[in-house]
Formats: structure tokens, sequence, C-alpha cells
């Protein structure tokens, strides 16, 4: 009986049923193609998967204080842009790592500047700059040549390999990390989640929640600056038009892993591992020799039965823990809407 | 039927090889072979398959084949009709192959879908192949040159090869003077030069119809794209030749044929009095050219009118063409370009050959003069037999 | 009404003026009289009958659409389908004419599809509890890959029927009036009419304020989405009988982007992605605006590099002047009730239902952002 409550709370666990997924995808996968787990192909795999984890996990976290932040994929491209740019022009690789970075940052702080102080509406906002971004690197490709440049060290990031393992899979796990601690082991993450639960609630609880969300939109730009210098690491040339499209992979790939877009629920490791089905059901798949014009349907299959999946298991387990604390309730269940009734019912009346 | 066919074809190589002359007439009349006018090709030396359809050598071919089976990956960089097109004749040319010399065909199509102008999904495409040992990969990318280079160069030190289609390679002048390869990992670049065999011959045919004098029009691809740029250099060196033709107006046509439509609407508002509309591919020119007629302006009929060039050569716009609707397009040989790479992939990949690393299909600017062969023989190769 | 006549007078233009003041379309409204007046100085051009007909032309594929989704997001939904479904629709119309079945036929099944998507999305999120979002993403997946095997990625060509030019409006009706102007004209009208007098409308203005509240007071919560996200397929079936005749042939990637466009009309035009918000006029505004924008930077001959800057720039300033609009909006509430609490009440309706749950929503949404 213990065991089993236990057993239900680990599967309750955000990011758990779709991690169980994941490994029974690896393994069909493996045994349809025995290639599928080769070290070649897995560091192809994780390099080809890690700059849109990495704005998954930014983007997770712009969802979590019931947010949205579209301009992360063209953000990306430009901050790669940017890099091989500055690379080009002869600078030492890590200014040319921090340029790519700073670009990103730009976009997070123009991003939440913008929503937070005029208190205008986020989807629209970053679909501006999303168009912005897009642009400038269009026009930078024009201007300045994004190829032919020989950088080593740049290079090194995701074709150099540290203990066998391809270098980027430990920048990302670094970051990765860093980032699961900040969303569940900081004043700044529990914030953030009291945010995306109820932004009135946690205003009442002393929540500074405009500075709160400002910094989401930073996270996120940050991130994708970092995932913008290792697309330019892995291409070595960037072509206008790189990385249109990647936000609604991110996004969905957030939510596959449990991230609720209502606010107030998620983790990281739920994102990436949401972020990391999508991208092994794509590899499989190219590697079963299918179509890819049967990738968006399979994807979008595989979406709806994951995130129909997930709402069953937090159902069956707040069945099993009726007892529970309805702290866990409120946390577990992405039901934040029923909160934001609350409180739209309470300023009416 | 099929015997015909196949027959026809290797008399249409026959003629391009060695006898340019009365054999081509007959061998057009057969496949309608599209290589009509220049039929050697432009830069020299194909990849050259087999020649003659003689019973000896075709058996002393097969006992190279062995029965063998060859891995092809072909990756394109969207879905369209023309990329349709070109796998279409690789098909006839590989079922061709298999009924002479009975190699076997495992072929398989992977294009990016998500992001075609960027390219990205395609390395990800090219290192599954790799990974999967094919022995051969054809592609077509938008993706940086660079990036592809190097995933060719690994490739090839994991023995697969790699041959480019219809890309864009020219944009980096490679040159072979001092390096066979100039400069690439490919085995082979099969295509025409967007340049001067598709933008050059566009602005020609436009100054030589208005004689020299008149205003054009142009509606671009999106900006940032190779194809776009490569085509509006010859499409502008062209013009430059003639100092009486001025291009007077540009916008950005997105590749389709909706924003097209759009942009040559708001253009011929501003322009009303334009004698040509260069659209850098048929879609584009087909919008321009809806746009005449919601206008209320008149097509091109030979002395006045609006002209109205694409570029592709699709059973769409040849439609067009023979309906009056589009003036004329540049035909950049799908057909041919499906055929020369099966041709040159047999001839090194079985027959070891060496090939060369530039090979160009002519090109041709289609109008209602040569628009009934063109289609003919377009559609013949959308009919062939191959299945794969 | 017993005053005498000078004051009535004097009121009703100060109602007029009010009216003006609190429409919360005014900004869209300034910033594209703004735009026009601008274009119509540095382009004489612009003005002409042909380039207006023409700007109206362009834009009616993305007003349709707009239409829809202002519905779907007056709901509290998002429906990031519409393109792709659009593209699905327009390949059936086109397919169905190739098989010699006469557009009443053929115009019907698009239709049909439409809305079958429609009920699919709506099942999607109210039984299976899926967020609009992903839902209608996964929806823009099936639609999308269904189209490219179907097709093969080769456009459909070859079905336009000469009644078909009148459809895609290539053939104009009347002087240059077309078809596809009327038909979003009159669907303006009908889902104008629908929000603002009918009970559906109501309870999809309820719906998107507050669910909660919304089932308390006995609305069928589902159902109304269910019928939302249907209103949205049947604008996508519409535009797509629409953009078949207008482009003469059906390639897969039709639809591509067209979802954006959409959301950013009807978004312009003063829908809230929060909800309980959006106006039938405005999203009409919103997809003339981006036509407006594109007609001039065609005209303008701004380089096509710096076209998607531009485009950004005019959606960060049409948010802005959303914004603005809504300060002004509260201050003229403010004053008019000030001046008049007695009239309050016998002049509520005169703004029309939709906006009565939504305006006295806004200073929850602006605590909420």
């Amino acid at each position: 009986m213990r065991s089993g409550s236990r057993l239900m709370r680990i599967l309750g666990t955000t990011g758990v049923p779709i991690a169980i997924a994941l490994v029974i995808v690896i393994l069909v996968f493996q045994v349809l193609s025995p290639v599928f787990l080769r070290p070649s192909a897995v560091s192809n795999y994780l390099n080809n998967g890690i700059p849109i984890l990495l704005i998954t996990v930014g983007v997770a976290f712009v969802i979590v204080g019931g947010g949205i932040d579209l301009s992360i994929g063209t953000v990306a491209g430009l901050s790669a842009g940017m890099t091989i740019w500055a690379v080009g022009a002869g600078m030492p690789t890590p200014v040319g790592v921090l340029v790519g970075v700073a670009t990103g940052l730009v976009f997070g702080v123009v991003n939440g500047f913008v929503i937070t102080q005029f208190g205008i509406n986020d989807f629209i906002v970053t679909l501006a700059t999303l168009n912005v971004a897009g642009g400038l690197l269009i026009v930078l490709s024009e201007n300045v040549s994004l190829r032919g440049v020989n950088a080593p060290g740049l290079a090194s990031l995701t074709q150099g390999s540290t203990l066998g393992i391809p270098t980027s899979f430990w920048i990302a796990v670094v970051i990765f990390v860093v980032m699961q601690f900040l969303l569940m082991r900081t004043v700044f993450g529990r914030r953030l989640f009291a945010t995306g639960v109820s932004s009135e609630a946690a205003t009442l609880a002393g929540v500074e929640v405009r500075r709160v969300r400002f910094n989401t939109f930073v996270i996120s730009g940050v991130l994708a600056g970092a995932a913008g210098v290792l697309l330019a690491s892995r291409l070595g040339a960037v072509q206008a038009f790189l990385g249109m499209g990647y936000e609604f992979t991110a996004i969905a790939g957030a939510v596959l892993g449990g991230v609720s877009l209502a606010g107030g629920r998620g983790s990281v490791w739920a994102a990436v591992v949401g972020g990391l089905m999508l991208a092994t059901l794509q590899q499989g798949l190219r590697l079963n020799g299918v179509d890819p014009v049967y990738f968006s349907i399979v994807t979008g299959l595989a979406i709806v039965t994951g995130v129909v999946f997930d709402r069953q298991a937090q159902r069956l387990v707040l069945r099993r823990n009726v007892g529970g604390g309805p702290a866990q309730a409120v946390g577990a269940h992405p039901v934040a809407p029923e909160a934001s009734h609350a409180r739209e019912t309470g300023v009416k009346s | 039927m099929i015997r015909v066919a196949a027959g026809g074809m290797s008399g249409r190589r026959r003629a391009g090889r060695s006898l340019i002359g009365a054999a081509l007439v007959a061998s057009l009349a057969l496949t309608g072979c599209t290589t009509v006018d220049q039929p050697e090709e432009s830069d020299g030396a194909s990849g050259g398959g087999p020649g003659v359809s003689d019973p000896a050598t075709d058996e002393a071919i097969r006992a190279i084949v062995d029965g063998r089976t060859i891995k092809v990956g072909f990756s394109p960089p969207i879905l369209s009709e023309f990329y349709t097109q070109v796998e279409k004749a690789a098909f006839n040319k590989m079922k061709e192959y298999e009924d002479r010399y009975g190699v076997k065909w495992q072929w398989e199509r992977q294009g990016a879908l998500n992001d075609a102008h960027s390219g990205t999904e395609t390395v990800g495409i090219v290192e599954g192949y790799i990974s999967r040992a094919f022995d051969a990969v054809f592609v077509c990318s938008a993706a940086p040159a660079e990036t592809m280079q190097q995933l060719y160069a690994k490739g090839s030190a994991e023995g697969v090869d790699f041959y480019q289609f219809n890309s864009t390679e020219e944009l980096a002048n490679p040159s072979q003077a001092e390096d066979p390869t100039g400069g690439l990992n490919t085995v082979s670049n099969i295509g025409y030069d967007d340049r001067w065999q598709s933008g050059y011959i566009s602005g020609q045919y436009i100054a030589e119809k208005l004689e020299g004098e008149g205003e054009v029009l142009q509606i671009m691809g999106p900006s940032g794209s190779d194809w776009t740029k490569l085509r509006q250099q010859g499409f502008e060196k062209a013009i430059s030749e003639y100092p009486g033709i001025e291009i007077v107006g540009q916008a950005d046509g997105g590749y389709v044929r909706d924003k097209g439509f759009t942009a040559a609407q708001d253009l011929l508002t501003k322009f009303p009095d334009v004698d040509a509309i260069y659209g850098e591919n048929e879609d584009m020119a087909l919008g321009a050219s809806q746009a005449i007629d919601a206008a209320g302006l008149k097509h091109w009929d030979g002395n006045e009118g609006i002209i109205t060039i694409g570029a592709d050569g699709l059973v769409s716009g040849m439609e067009s063409i023979k309906a009056g609707k589009l003036t004329a397009t540049v035909d950049v040989n799908s057909t041919a370009i499906g055929e020369q790479m099966i041709e040159t992939l047999f001839a090194h990949e079985v027959l070891g050959m060496t090939v060369n690393q530039f090979v160009r299909v002519p090109t041709d600017v289609v109008d209602k003069e040569n628009v009934d062969w063109h289609l003919a023989s377009l559609k013949a190769n959308l009919a062939g037999p191959g299945k794969y | 009404m017993s005053t005498d006549q000078s004051k009535a007078r004097v009121s009703v233009l100060e109602r007029a003026g009010y009216r003006l003041l609190l429409d919360p379309t005014l900004g869209v409204q300034a910033m594209l009289v703004t735009i026009c007046v601008v274009a119509a100085f540095s382009f004489p051009v612009f003005l002409t009958e042909v380039n207006l007909y023409n700007v109206v032309g362009s834009s009616i594929i993305v007003m349709l659409l707009a239409l829809g989704m202002t519905v779907v997001l007056i709901a509290r939904g998002i429906d990031l389908s519409v393109g792709a479904v659009m593209a699905l629709c327009a390949a059936v119309t086109a397919e169905a004419l190739l098989n010699g079945y006469p557009l009443t036929l053929a115009a019907p099944m698009a239709l049909a599809t439409g809305a079958a998507v429609g009920i699919a999305n709506g099942l999607l999120i109210t039984k299976l509890g899926l967020p609009d979002f992903i839902a209608t993403l996964a929806m823009l997946g099936f639609a999308s890959g269904i189209l490219y095997i179907w097709t093969g990625g080769v456009p459909i060509i070859g079905y336009m029927v000469p009644e078909f030019y009148y459809v895609g409006g290539l053939t104009p009706l009347v002087g240059s009036v077309t078809v596809p102007m009327l038909i979003a004209l009159v669907l303006a009208l009908v889902l104008g009419g629908l929000l603002g007098w009918s009970r559906l409308g109501t309870h999809l203005f309820a719906v998107g304020s507050s669910e909660h509240s919304a089932r308390q007071s006995g609305v069928a919560v589902h159902r109304v989405r269910i019928l939302a996200y249907v209103i949205s397929g049947l604008m996508a079936a519409v535009a797509g009988i629409v953009i078949a005749g207008r482009n003469t042939n059906v390639p897969a990637d039709l639809g591509t982007g067209y979802e954006i466009q959409a959301i950013a009309a009807a978004v312009i035009g003063g829908a809230s992605l929060g909800g309980g918000r959006g106006r039938i006029l405005g999203a009409v505004l919103g997809a003339l605006t981006l036509a407006v924008s594109i007609n001039l930077i065609n005209l303008l001959g701004v380089p096509s590099s710096y076209q998607k800057i531009v485009i950004g720039a005019i959606l960060l300033l049409a948010v802005v002047a959303n914004r603005l609009s809504e300060i002004v909006n509260a201050w003229a509430r403010r004053r008019r009730l000030a001046r008049a609490p007695v009239d309050h009440e016998a002049d509520a309706p005169d703004l029309g239902p939709p906006t009565v749950p939504a305006e006295s929503l806004k200073p929850t949404r602006k605590a909420l952002r």
C-alpha cells in the first residue's frame, strides 16, 4: 500500500510519464534499426538536438511564469549569425561566444521590458521581435559573409569531444543543471511558480510579478543566444532564415514534457525530456527511412497522446492521493485556470 | 511499350554522344529528349554511363554489376513539382539500367520539410544516411555550402559518395584550374548554372523581344536565398548589356504564387506601362500573369503587351504558355538532371569511371514556338515506367 | 428625453464622441488612418481606385481567417491550424472540381472538411483536455502532412471552371467589386451579429472572460468552445475555397504562415489572447492594416531584406496603439460615469453587448499581465 502510493507519486511527478515513454521509444527504435544507438549516430543526434533543447528550456521558464515567447527560434538564428560574424572578423572565440549570448540577452531584455512595462501581450510582442530578429539576420547575411569562417575554437564546442562525449553535451548538461536548480531550489523559482499559478495571489504575497516575468524573458533570450552559439559551432556557416520554426518545436517539446501552458507547472528536466522525445522520434523515423512527409503527422500524434497520457497519469495520482495536501494538488494538477477563475470572479463581485 | 521507351532513350544517348544530327530527330520523336539544342553537355564530359545498347556490352556490364543493390539517398530541399519531375526521370533511368544490367536499387527519399530555406534539416538527414552506410547520396539543400562540405568530407571518409544536384555551388565560383575537385568534397555536381543558364538568358530573352527598349519589373524570391542571389546576378548582367532596358521595380514574391500575385499587382499599379515582368520562378511569374489579367492589361502577343517569364520548366508552367498566360519560362531541364544523376552515379559507382565535378545540363527558354516538344517530353518522362 | 432641443443635440454629439473614445478599436483605426494619410501624400497612386481595390482584394484571405480566429480568441482559445486547414480545404475544392463535381457540391465538401477539423480541434481541447495551442499545433501537422502525402508535393492544377474565376476574385462581379469582398462582408456581418446579438455570442464572451463563472451560470462551456473552433474551421474552409480560385493552383505549402498572419490581424484588431475580448470590425481593420503595410512596402520599393523588420515594427506599433486606446477608453468611461451617472444604465446597450463584459474585465487583465 505504502510502496504503491510512492510509485504513484513518482508517476505523478512532472515529466516522469513522458520519460518512461521515451525509454520505450528508444528501445523500439534500437530494435528496428541497430544503428540507432551507435556512438556516431547518438553524437549526431545530440548535436542536432541540443540547440533546440536549450531554447526549449528557455521557453519553459517563460511558460511556467504564464507567458509565451515566440521569438526564440529566430533570435537563436540571429545569435548564430552574430557569433560567426564576430569570429569571422577576427575576434577570439570567447568573444564570439559572448557576442552570440549577448544578442540573445538584448532580445530577452527588449521582450521583457515591452511586455512587462507596457503591459502588452507577450504573444504579439514576441511575434514582432521574431520578425525583427529574422529580418536582422537577413540584413546581416546580405552585408557580411557568414561563410567560410575558419574557427577551430568555435567548431570544437560541438565537434570536439570530452571523455568521448561531444563537448556540447557537457555544456548543455551544465546549463540544464544550473537551470533546474534555479527553477526548483531558489527564491526566484518559487516566485516564478507562484506567478504562474496566480499572478494576483503572488502579488498579494509580495512577489514583484513584473520583475519575475521580465527575468523569464531574459533567461529565454540568453538560452536562445547560447543555442545560437552552438548552432554556429555546428554549422560553421550561417544562412538567412536559420532558426525559423524552432519556436514551435521548442514549445511543443516543453508541453509534451508536462510544462503547462496555463502556467505554474513544469520543470527543466521535464522540458528536456519532452524535447528529447520529439528529437528522438525524428531521428528514429529518419534512421528507419521514413519519408519526412509523415513526420508532422507522427509528431502531431505523439504530442496528442503524450499530453493525454500525462494528464491521465496526473488524474490517476490525484484520485489516489485525495487525502494528500492541497499544495501538492495545485502544483501538480494542470488546472491552474481554476485559480484564475477564482481571481476573476473575486474582482468582478 | 517499355522496351520502345528504353530503346529510344539509349538512342538518345548515342545521338548525344557522337552523331549529332539525323538520329536526334528520331530519338526525339520517341522520347522527346530535352537536350536537343545542345546535344553536347555544355560543360564537357558528363558522368557518362554505358553507350550503345549492344548485347555483348550489356552482358559484360551485367557481369560487373553482378546483381548488386545500390543504396541511394535522395534529399531535395522541399517536396515540390520540380523535384518530383527530377525524381521521376531518375526512376526511369534506374529502371532502364535495372532491365539492361540487372542492377538493383534501394532508393530512399528524405527531403527537408520545415525549413527549406535554412536547410539545417538536411544536416540531420545526411547524417542519417551516413550512419546507415548508404552507397551514394544526392543532395540539394539550402544549407550553407561550408556546412554541407564538412559533412561530405566526414561521410566520404566513411565510404559514402556525395552528389549534389540543382545546387548553388557556382556561388563560390569553384575553379578546377588548380584543383580537380574545385575545392568540393562531392563526386559530382549535377545541374545548371543559375546565373548564366537561367537568370541571364531570361534577361536576354526579354531584351531581344523588346528590341532593347523597355521597362522591366522583377519579382524575386526571398532575399537571403542563394538561388535568388544567383538568378538576380545573371538577370541584371543581361539587362545591363542593353542600355535601353531598365529595371524599374522589384518586390519580394517569396517563391509562391499568392505573394507573387500581390507583389506584381502593387508594382503594376505604380508602373502600369512596364513591358515585361521577370518572375524568378514559374509560380511567381504565373502570379504576375494573374495580376496582368486582373489589371485588365494585355499579355504579350508577339508585338505588344507585357512579357512574363519565369524559370523551372514545370508541366503547369508549360500549360500556361500554351494557354497564352505566360510568355516564356526557362526550362532548367529537370528530366536531364534526373537522368544525369543516375548516369553519373552508375559510371562512377559501378563502372569506376572518372566523372567530372560539374555536370551541366542544357537549359532552354521555352515559349510558344517550342513549348510543344518540351511539354511532350516532360509528359513522356512523367509517364515513364520507373517506380521505386 | 424631456430636455430641450439644444441640449439634446449636444448630448447626441457628446454621445458620438464617447462612442468613438470608448471604441476599443480606436487605436488601430487611428493607426490605419495615419498610415493611409501618409501613404496618400507620399504616393498619389495609393489612393487610386485600382490600388485600393487591390489592397482590399489582397487582404481577404487573411481577413476571413482573422474573423474565425477572433471568435476563437474571444472564447480564450487559439487556432494555429487555420493555415493548414485552409490549404486542405482548397485542395478538397480543387480535387472535387477536377473530378467534375459542380462548384455547388465542391464548396460544401470543403466546408464539411473545415467543420470536421473544427470539431476535432474542439473535442481534443474540451474532451481530452489538451491545451488549445498544442491541439491546434498538432492539427496543423496532421492537415499539412495529409496534404503532402495526398499530393506528393505536386500542386493541383487544371481545376479552374469559369465560375470559379468569380469566386477567386480574378474576374470582378460589378465594377471592381469581387465576390470574395462580398463574401467577407457578409460573413463579417453575420459573425458580428452572432457575437453581438445571439446567445452563442454572449456565451462565447462569457466563456472567454471566465470559464468558471460561465459554467456556474449554466453555459454549456464545452459546446461553446467546440462551436468556436467549428466557426474557425468553416472560415478556414471559405478562405480555402477563395484562395483556390485566386491562386489557380493548390500547392501543398499553400497555407504556410497564414495562421500567424490571422492571429496578428485579430490581435491588431483588439482581440486579446487572454480571452473575452475581440471585435469583428477589429479583425477586418487588422487584416486591412497588414495588407496596406505590404502594399506600401511594395510601392515604396523597400528592399525585401528589410521587409521582415518593417512588419515586426508595424506589429509593435499596432499593439502599442491598442494599449493607448485602452487607456483612452478607460479615461472616457471614467469621465462619462462622472458626468452622467444616471445615464449609465441607459447607455450601456449602445456599446453593443460584446464590449460590456469585456470592458468590465479590463482591470483584471491589467493585473494579469
